[in-house]
């Protein structure tokens, strides 16, 4: 009995992670900046952050503050999930760029807004 | 560009200097070996940075993940045989894994920006320095290990080989995340204002024991199980074993 209802809620949690639609943001990396530099999201909601490299050369997208690290190749699409996260400010750089190539992704409640819009 | 190209090289020979170092604590391997193991690795990595554009279009843009998830856990298992068995063969799959790992980023970055002529002189100066302060720093670690070695015997050292491969589980972890495979817990505790992981001390520690400012309750479920795993399977070896070594 408990082995079956144990494995109901896991099935529930696994059905639940694959149908959770993740909100996408798409974020341009052109002339070794990204557009747009500040990103709004919702708080405690997964997104999808969605970066294509306009760039001729390579770029790794990068963040301390969100455990992130992920090779931008040129003219290329890369899709990095982030979140789910608490209220705050979340830096994220190119460090192959790091001076020029910055952006921020702020949680908060105004993301909610814009993800229920 | 000079420090970019320094501090680039720092973040991703360090991890490959500091492995190779703790392993060859554990048990001494012979230049031959290292070197072979390092020249093998420089071009895996070659080989992986060429096919990494087009790997990285592989199940819905998410192929080098799982090719670098795949990396991690070798490492993991690899540096757990060495330091259990001695096999010669785990040390050249932990060390080739790593410095596939590692070395494949800075590869792309130096034949990114190589071609320019502004940057060719601050590559190479960064990078020098970079592969300086790591060979320093390597020589500083190799003589500290020894010392605590015969000071205070094998497990101070499995307990930092074991903190060092449990943060390759880490990084696993985070691209497992990254990909949407797992899903991230709730954030443990925020260490940014602390010790930020993008300071020297952060780094430094970030590539020794994989120090995480804002782990979430996944990674550090990982991180420990892990470690005590490795720990566990350690203390198992005969102390008549652990005495020889020493």
């Amino acid at each position: 009995m408990t082995k079956r209802l144990f494995n109901q809620c896991l099935c529930c949690l696994l059905f639940l992670s694959f149908n959770a639609a993740s909100k996408e943001y798409l974020i341009i990396l052109k002339d070794h900046l990204f557009y747009p530099s500040q990103i709004i999201i919702p708080a405690n909601k997964k997104v999808k952050l969605l970066i294509e490299n306009q760039d001729s050369t390579p770029e790794e997208f990068d963040s301390f503050d969100l455990n992130r690290e992920k090779v931008l190749y040129p003219n290329r699409k890369s899709i990095i999930y982030i979140g789910p996260l608490s209220k705050g400010y979340y830096e994220f750089f190119g460090e192959f760029s790091p001076n020029t190539a910055r952006g921020v992704v702020i949680v908060s409640d105004e993301g909610a807004q814009h993800a229920n819009n | 560009m000079l420090i970019t190209s320094l501090v680039m090289s720092l973040n991703q020979l360090l991890p490959v200097a500091i492995l190779l170092v703790l392993l060859q604590v554990v048990k001494k391997q012979s230049s031959l070996q290292i070197g072979s193991a390092l020249l093998i690795g420089a071009v895996m990595s070659f080989l992986y940075m060429q096919s990494a554009s087009w790997v990285s279009q592989w199940f819905e843009h998410q192929g080098l993940e799982y090719s670098q998830i795949g990396l991690c856990i070798t490492i993991f298992i690899a540096v757990l045989v060495f330091t259990l068995k001695q096999k010669s063969a785990a040390f050249y799959i932990a060390v080739i894994s790593t410095v596939t790992l590692y070395l494949s980023h800075y590869i792309i970055y130096l034949t990114s920006f190589w071609q320019n002529s502004d940057a060719g002189q601050s590559l190479f100066i960064g990078t020098l320095l970079g592969s300086g302060i790591c060979l320093s720093f390597s020589v500083l670690l190799y003589f500290l290990m020894n010392a605590i070695k015969h000071r205070f015997g094998m497990y101070p050292l499995f307990t930092l080989l074991a903190f060092n491969s449990a943060a390759k589980l880490l990084v696993a972890l985070d691209l497992a995340s990254q990909i949407d495979l797992i899903t991230n817990t709730s954030t443990v505790w925020d260490l940014r204002d602390l010790l930020s992981e993008n300071s020297e001390l952060g780094r430094v520690l970030r590539a020794l024991v994989g120090y995480e400012a804002t782990p979430d309750l996944m990674s550090v479920l990982i991180y420990s199980t892990s470690s005590v795993l490795f720990l566990l399977l350690c203390y198992g070896i005969p102390a008549s074993i652990t005495k020889e070594r020493v």
